[in-house]
């Protein structure tokens, strides 16, 4: 043993050095460029099929359209999607253009992320955004993503029928947590659950954000990002609302779909379902959910309160954004400038493809659908856009850890925990990622 | 054996059961291939569809890409194999059967990477192979992985296991170490390589976050990332899915028959008796 | 009994002398031993070289920064080691890791055992037949697998609990109940490793020379004894193979908790994997690193394992190398 270690140690020593030699130059490739065109590569994370089906008709058209840039669609699975960005990033392979999140640019910018669209595109295109939404893709005074669109999280879908069926009326869905509470009590029955909500912490994380804005007025943390808030009494309040839903068994007693998987509500099993309002995209692309769609109607999701005024969800969507170190921003400006900040009408037609499952974040596309018979005729684009939009929060900033910690706790109070126990736990791992991650005072604005 | 009529009957019945707990699930996979969206999620609970539907086969069945991918990870797999079974086998002899200087470091050197997780080197092997030039081509696929310490562990363990006195025979006889090696070892490897290499050709089937990571090029595609497409965080298409991984399951199975009168056999020594 | 020990001391002697032999006479040809060696290494050596030590090496340096692949990385020192082995997270998916291999890895062994001592006593045919069979499950990856059992575990409309109300008794939410939840994505693990765990034992067991066992027969051993004393102790180069790919296997699994249970309900089916997975959601410098220090803690632990493994069950040090 002693004596092998010398003979080892040298070889040991050489590819340690090799290694670490080799690392070093991250040979970064050069701006792709081939017959003279400006190559710029986007990855669309996968979402509902036609929405593949649609950036992939608009690239083509777009590459059709000028002889100077050529775009290469990339769909990449959701699953993977954080992975694959790392590693792409680690090796400097990284995308031109990428579909992001609301709730990823300030971070992102923070880390040097995004290259500042402001300086690439025209200014009207900015103005054109809907002021609720300027501050979501603005850092430091900069516009870094174009966005896409906007969809609540968290959406009441309720089955008339089964409101009538249960004797209540179906014109006037609950909007308080009590109200709600009890009509899933009078809706369960006939092997069907009266209500559908996240109940796993990863799923709650998030999916709750909304209704912690509305129990406590805020998310769990204070607005400098200086300490934890977990232990507001007001999030008991939240609990027990969650814990009512799952230990009277008026929901469903295991995640086989995650939250934003609408199938609970789809197939019957649920006769509420809180939902993203991606959700009617779903319902209405599976013909053999016909009829539960037809018997379908949407609703602010009801506050703690009753004022149906206060926030309960979050407005979640998604962006373009242009890479820090893209090689070919000129183009990837181009392209963006034309596909969601060019005319309305490009823009319109995507809205009519989700099935007025998502809305938009621009004031004139707005108008367009306005002006749209079939549009404004949806009754779920008018409940959505007039009872949700006007009262959603951003999605938050932070590092999604300080999420987790929330949902955690929420799901072990939901499922029988001791709920101040677990918020006294939450508020020690929310401190614990403030401290380690140097959060204080860097609230991005 | 003893064996009275008793003893026989259970036996039986245990093979039943075996065989039941082990076709049952696909068996479900394959049948919620023939179901509707509404039927794969009925409740209460039936085994077989109310109405059978061939549509999510047939689509299938008509998708160029999905011909593609099995004829690419096909190719890939059994290149892979191949290149799996040579190296870690050279590997394994060397380590069963010879006496050499820093044996003790080597054996630890190959034997590491077994307890590496993946995810401690994910960005960095991607790093790497970016910086090798393999992204988006089949070798990405395929050289990373080829030498893999579980298998090498694996064949060496059963070279452990094969008797000293043939080499020895074939020594004294003045056989270098790679006649022996190659006359005796490797025409005796017929059942461990069946078992290995079934192994390694079903890593590289089932793989997904890796060709994910790797390959942009549609006419690259892997049969799991073609899979990949039916699933979501918005919703999944259950039938398509059941009835692509039935079909994607399909070659290996055939495989499986086609080897199967070596599977194990083979690794019974002749000369032993 | 004591011949049937003694069988059995004689059976490894003859194999350990048969092994001193050799390596006795190889003393003098040291040179060619060499030689072939490092050629017959070389392929796997430089293979992993490049695709494993270079990426683990360049993840250890890593690891000492906050790695940002945008602005210039702050190097940090041992900064994140002691963040992980702080983090109560860390600690919970360790555990629920160890768990899970406790149930999935003696199960494995057992069933294991039981399906290949059945394989070797039927016919030809009817063996063959079992052979391809048990290996089937084996061609489904583990996500497919997955979502095969979430279903037949519904609680409502689900197979197993069907089966259940069949015996009157359920409907259990398997993998919605914090106790159940562990137990239930073992079950899919098992499934998936116990027809190749069996057929590598059924190798095993065909090595063993008939004759061992016939010599057994005579002083009257029965199958019980036999298995004791000759088809364990000689399959002890398999079982320790199985042993540790069994631990490691378990250990990284992650994909079954992923998509059956997101590592819930209240994190009790939190694998060490899934959770160092879940770490690389954020886009800061900060998740970057954690997640790759937490992995590389991980291997720690892991070889510990496995080496305490090595250490236990082996204890021919003439074998290895």
């Amino acid at each position: 043993m002693h004596k092998s270690r010398k003979r080892w140690a040298a070889p040991a020593a050489v590819l340690t050095a090799a290694v670490l030699a080799l690392t070093g130059c991250g040979a970064n490739s050069a701006p792709a460029t081939e017959d003279g065109k400006s190559v710029v590569t986007f990855w669309q994370q996968k979402f509902e099929d036609y929405q593949q089906a649609w950036f992939k008709e608009q690239v083509e058209e777009y590459n059709a359209s000028q002889d100077d840039v050529v775009v290469k669609l990339q769909v990449v699975p959701a699953d993977t999607w954080d992975q694959k960005l790392k590693a792409a990033q680690a090796a400097g392979k990284q995308p031109d253009v990428r579909t992001t999140s609301y709730g990823n640019i300030k971070p992102g910018v923070a880390n040097g992320h995004f290259a500042e669209l402001g300086e690439l595109m025209d200014a009207e295109a900015f103005d054109d955004i809907q002021p609720n939404v300027q501050d979501f893709v603005t850092s430091e005074g900069g516009y870094y993503a174009y966005p896409l669109l906007v969809e609540p999280s968290t959406v009441l879908f309720y089955r008339t029928d089964l409101f009538e069926a249960a004797g209540l009326d179906p014109d006037t869905p609950p909007t308080s947590w009590a109200e709600l509470v009890e009509a899933s009590r009078a809706l369960t029955k006939d092997g069907v659950y009266g209500m559908n909500i996240g109940q796993v912490a990863l799923d709650l994380a998030w999916s709750s954000w909304g209704l912690q804005y509305n129990a406590a007025g805020d998310l769990p943390i204070a607005e400098d990002w200086s300490e934890a808030n977990a232990t507001d009494p007001a999030y008991l309040e939240l609990a027990d609302f969650y814990g009512t839903l799952y230990q009277e068994k008026l929901m469903p007693q295991e995640a086989t779909y995650p939250y934003a998987d609408c199938s609970f509500y789809g197939e019957g099993t649920v006769a509420m379902s809180a939902c993203g309002s991606w959700a009617i995209g779903q319902l209405s692309g599976n013909p053999d959910w016909k009829e539960v769609l037809a018997n379908t109607a949407v609703a602010a999701f009801p506050s703690a309160d009753g004022d149906q005024t206060t926030p309960t969800s979050t407005l979640g969507g998604w962006t373009l954004t242009v890479d820090a170190k893209s090689k070919a921003k000129e183009g990837a400006a181009d392209f963006i400038s034309w596909l969601v900040a060019g005319e309305p009408e490009r823009m319109v037609d995507f809205f009519k493809a989700s099935g007025y499952s998502k809305y938009p974040a621009r004031i004139s596309v707005g108008e367009a659908l306005a002006a749209d018979p079939e549009a404004s005729g949806n009754p779920f684009l008018t409940v959505v856009s007039e009872t949700i939009l006007p009262y959603a929060k951003a999605e938050p900033a932070y590092p999604w850890d300080i999420s987790v910690a929330f949902g955690t706790a929420l799901e072990k109070a939901m499922k029988g925990g001791d709920a101040a126990a677990a918020f006294e736990e939450a508020q020690v791992a929310i401190d614990g990622v403030i401290e380690k991650q140097k959060l204080a005072g860097t609230n991005p604005q | 054996m003893t064996s009275t009529p008793l003893f026989r009957a259970a036996r039986l019945a245990l093979v039943a059961l075996i065989a039941i707990s082990a076709l049952l699930p696909l068996a479900w996979m394959l049948i919620a291939g023939f179901k509707g969206k509404n039927e794969v999620l009925r409740s209460p609970f039936q085994f077989f569809p109310e109405i059978w539907i061939v549509d999510n086969y047939a689509s299938i069945l008509q998708d160029p890409q999905f011909l593609m991918a099995m004829g690419v990870t096909f190719l890939g797999a059994v290149i892979f194999t191949v290149l799996s079974l040579t190296v870690n086998s050279f590997a394994a002899y060397a380590f069963a059967r010879l006496d050499f200087r820093g044996k003790r470091f080597w054996w630890l050197y190959c034997i590491t990477p077994m307890f590496i997780p993946a995810m401690a080197i994910l960005l960095t092997s991607f790093v790497v192979v970016s910086n090798l030039g393999m992204l988006n081509t089949l070798a990405v696929l395929i050289i990373p992985g080829v030498a893999a310490a579980a298998q090498m562990f694996f064949i060496r363990q059963f070279y452990l296991n094969m008797p000293v006195a043939i080499e020895e025979a074939a020594l004294i006889d003045g056989a270098s170490r790679w006649k022996i090696f190659t006359t005796i070892f490797l025409p005796q490897s017929q059942g461990p390589f069946v078992v290995v290499g079934v192994a390694s050709y079903l890593a590289y089937w089932n793989a997904y976050v890796w060709p994910i990571l790797t390959i942009q090029d549609p006419n690259l595609f892997q049969i799991m990332q073609y899979l990949g497409n039916f699933r979501s965080d918005r919703g999944n298409e259950w039938g398509l899915l059941m009835a692509g991984s039935t079909l994607a399951a399909l070659p290996t199975i055939a495989l499986l028959l086609v080897f199967q009168r070596y599977i194990v056999n083979g690794v019974r020594l002749a000369g032993m008796k | 009994m004591t011949s049937l020990q003694t069988l059995r001391d004689t059976v490894v002697t003859a194999e350990a002398s048969a092994v001193v032999n050799l390596t006795r006479r190889r003393r003098g040809s040291h040179l060619r031993d060499n030689r072939t060696a490092y050629l017959m290494l070389a392929p796997m050596v430089v293979l992993l070289a490049i695709f494993v030590f270079w990426p683990l090496v360049y993840s250890i340096y890593l690891s000492a920064f906050e790695v940002s692949f945008y602005e210039e990385p702050v190097f940090v020192g041992m900064q994140f080691y002691q963040y992980v082995l702080e983090s109560p997270g860390f600690w919970n998916a360790i555990g629920v890791g160890l768990r899970f291999a406790l149930i999935v890895v003696p199960l494995q062994m057992i069933f294991g055992f039981v399906i290949a001592s059945v394989i070797k006593g039927l016919g030809r045919r009817l063996a063959g037949f079992m052979k391809t069979t048990v290996y089937v499950p084996t061609v489904v990856s583990a996500v497919i697998a997955s979502i095969v059992f979430v279903f037949m575990y519904r609680a409502d409309g689900g197979l197993i609990n069907w089966l259940l109300s069949l015996v009157g008794t359920g409907p259990f939410a398997f993998i919605s109940d914090p106790l159940l939840a562990l137990p239930a994505i073992a079950v899919p693990a098992i499934w998936l490793v116990t027809g190749i765990t069996a057929l590598i034992m059924l190798a095993g067991m065909l090595d063993i020379p008939e004759s061992y066992y016939e010599a057994a027969e005579l002083e009257g051993a029965r199958f019980l004894q036999k298995t004791f004393y000759i088809t364990i102790p000689l399959m002890k180069n398999v079982l320790l193979f199985l042993l540790v790919t069994g631990f490691v296997g378990a250990l990284q699994q992650f994909e079954l908790p992923l998509v059956m249970t997101q590592g819930g309900p209240v994190n009790a089916t939190m694998t060490p994997n899934l959770f160092i997975f879940n770490q690389f959601k954020d886009p800061t410098p900060y998740a970057t690193s954690f997640s790759i220090t937490a992995a590389l803690l991980l291997f720690v632990v892991l070889g510990t394992i496995s080496a305490l493994i090595f250490r236990l069950v082996k204890s021919d040090k003439a074998i290895d190398g």
